[in-house]
């Protein structure tokens, strides 16, 4: 399994770097929404997977790091690479200051009340609040990307953009998870009183982990405005929401499950298209089925150097 | 003030039926500590359950047996579909990581929500008027006779349910085992039925309660479930989740709150205010209004 990932890594990021180059626009598209909800579903599994809270509105980040870009780039004129400070820091900002008074709930409290954040959020986009949202209809025609004067208008160019920000976010993952914070959170999710006994400051780190997961997912919005240059209230619904969610579990909150399970929830319908009303009925059952069958997810997260012996079922949240 | 009164008659009704539908979510809740969230998508089915036993079966008779019939034959086609949802998708991962069941309860969500969408298609259905339109005018405030027969039926069977968790055998059994089902199990009760009883009963009054839906708003959609579930899992909560009279004393809340923000303010924002109460109720009472306090871990 050490050997197997070991080649995987190196094989799947050079497949993905030469990509573009073998694919037709259509199938480039797809990539590239793949890319983007590959690092969306990474960073929910930064506060879910890996910090152990229920988080249900990771589109809210999302969709707040797209709008973000389109609404300073369509109303206010700004590049759209200049907007990816602020399509970070925004999301990261709201992600601390939601976390605040909520990240204290019980596990399923937590989960409902982002779900309303979710639900408020987008209603607040389609009542086109303060006259910029753009309603319903949401924000169409923003500029394309440029970088240091080139023009980056091309499908190749975005995705990769996209590729790097993919980049970008294991790179911070892969930090996190040997760092103090990643520990600290490791804990956290095992056993939240335990954790707290040995000093860990159980809040910082939630609301540490909420604002982190949002910056990340900021910056995937950004990349999904510059892909379909327009952004809607519908794409950052709270379905999306639970859609990450499932993701993330499914797949058990490791990168590579996480990777597959965005493969198999947004690349196989585009390959399966003529099944496309039946895309969901399949998707419910196949949830079903993989829980029952390995409830720790398809490619359960190792647990860093904690013995097998002394892992617990049924420890998994609070 | 006509306005006020309308709208609380309004928010009677509606609360009434999300109490009806909070009912299945905290009685589970209570139970198996899950958040059910197929249980919305059941109640969309049976407003499409009922619809085609109207047109199918009953002959698109609208007698009051034949609406009796309807009502029941739909609550029983529902505790079927809720038992098999109970052992399908959430009997074997009862020992599984808690999110593994959400997970699996989302999934069959999917499945009832798309189930519905490939036999009845995409479309929004229109729900047969089984009720007769008549509506009283008191001094500019119209009630309909649907909305009485909704707070009257629903506040019967509330009362009922009540009776029958406290007062018989088979309600004590309910509680102990919400309370600690490894304690009930060695005092004899047998949990699995238990449990079986309870998505029966709830699973039956979602049904009517998604009947009542389409009898009120008479305009079904497949993906319904989501939206009601939702609010009605959003009154549980308020009314502290696992707790009966607390799902019934937040479904009226919610109603009320809901029908005097789209009579007040505006309904584009009553989803967003609803979710702001949630919010603020869970901030300054992190159990709900009469939600126990529970130790985290011990």
């Amino acid at each position: 399994m050490k050997q197997l990932q070991r080649l995987g890594y190196p094989l799947f990021l050079g497949v993905m770097a030469v990509l573009p180059h073998l694919l037709n626009s259509r199938w480039q598209a797809v990539a590239i929404t793949f890319l983007i909800f590959s690092v969306v579903a990474l960073s929910q599994d930064i506060v879910l997977g890996k910090s152990g809270m229920f988080n249900m509105g990771q589109a809210l980040f999302f969709g707040m790091g797209a709008y973000t870009t389109a609404i300073l780039n369509h109303q206010f004129g700004w590049s759209l690479l200049a907007t990816i400070p602020l399509a970070i820091l925004l999301p990261a900002l709201f992600g601390i200051i939601l976390a605040g008074p909520i990240v204290h709930l019980r596990g399923d409290y937590l989960l409902v009340t982002t779900i309303g954040f979710n639900i408020v959020f987008v209603q607040v986009l389609q009542n086109n609040l303060g006259g910029i949202t753009g309603g319903p209809n949401g924000i169409f025609g923003l500029d394309s990307m440029s970088l240091f004067g080139w023009q980056l208008t091309s499908q190749v160019a975005v995705y990769y953009f996209a590729f790097a920000v993919l980049l970008a976010t294991l790179w911070v993952m892969h930090n996190l998870e040997k760092s103090k914070a990643g520990r600290a959170l490791h804990y956290l999710r095992e056993d939240q009183l335990a954790a707290e006994s040995i000093g860990i400051n159980t809040r910082v780190y939630k609301i540490f982990a909420f604002g982190l997961g949002a910056g990340i997912a900021g910056l995937a919005g950004t990349v999904y405005a510059t892909q379909y240059s327009a952004v809607s209230p519908e794409a950052f619904d709270f379905i999306q929401s639970v859609l990450f969610f499932s993701i993330v579990i499914v797949g058990g909150s490791s990168v590579p499950g996480v990777l597959l399970g965005v493969f198999v929830m947004f690349v196989l319908p585009e390959i399966f298209r003529e099944f496309a009303t039946w895309r969901f009925f399949i998707f419910g059952f196949a949830m079903i089925l993989s829980m029952i069958l390995r409830p720790r997810g398809i490619v359960p997260a190792t647990f860093g150097k904690i013995p097998k012996f002394l892992i617990k079922d049924g420890s998994h949240g609070a | 003030m006509d306005i006020f009164l309308q709208q609380l008659a309004n928010g009677l009704t509606i609360g009434s039926m999300f109490a009806l539908v909070a009912l299945g979510y905290t009685m589970v809740y209570g139970v198996m500590r899950l958040i059910n969230f197929a249980h919305g998508d059941m109640v969309a089915a049976s407003a499409f359950v009922g619809l085609t036993i109207y047109t199918q079966v009953m002959g698109q008779a609208t007698s009051l047996p034949a609406v009796i019939a309807i009502f029941l034959l739909s609550a029983v086609c529902m505790a079927c579909i809720g038992i098999i949802l109970e052992r399908v998708a959430y009997r074997p991962l009862r020992e599984a990581p808690r999110l593994s069941a959400v997970v699996s309860a989302l999934g069959a969500s999917l499945v009832i929500q798309n189930g519905i969408m490939l036999i009845w298609g995409p479309r929004m259905r229109i729900f047969p008027e089984l009720v007769p339109q008549v509506y009283w005018d008191f001094g500019g405030v119209v009630i309909s006779l649907i909305q009485v027969i909704i707070l009257v039926l629903s506040l019967v069977l509330m009362v009922a349910l009540y009776l029958f968790v406290e007062k018989t055998r088979i309600g004590a059994a309910i509680r102990a085992s919400s309370i600690d089902q490894d304690a009930a199990r060695l005092m004899g009760i047998n949990v699995n039925r238990i449990i079986a009883l309870i998505f029966i009963i709830g699973s039956s009054l979602g049904a009517v309660g998604g009947l009542f839906i389409g009898l009120y708003y008479r305009g079904i959609t497949f993906n319904m479930g989501w939206q009601y579930g939702l609010y009605a899992f959003v009154a549980a909560i308020i009314g502290g989740i696992g707790n009966i009279p607390g799902a019934m004393l937040g479904g009226m809340l919610l109603g009320l709150f809901n029908a005097f923000i789209a009579g007040y303010v505006s309904s584009t924002w009553a989803d967003a205010f609803t979710f702001i109460l949630l919010i603020v109720i869970l901030i300054v009472r992190p159990t709900g209004i009469l939600g126990e306090r529970v130790a985290e871990k011990v």
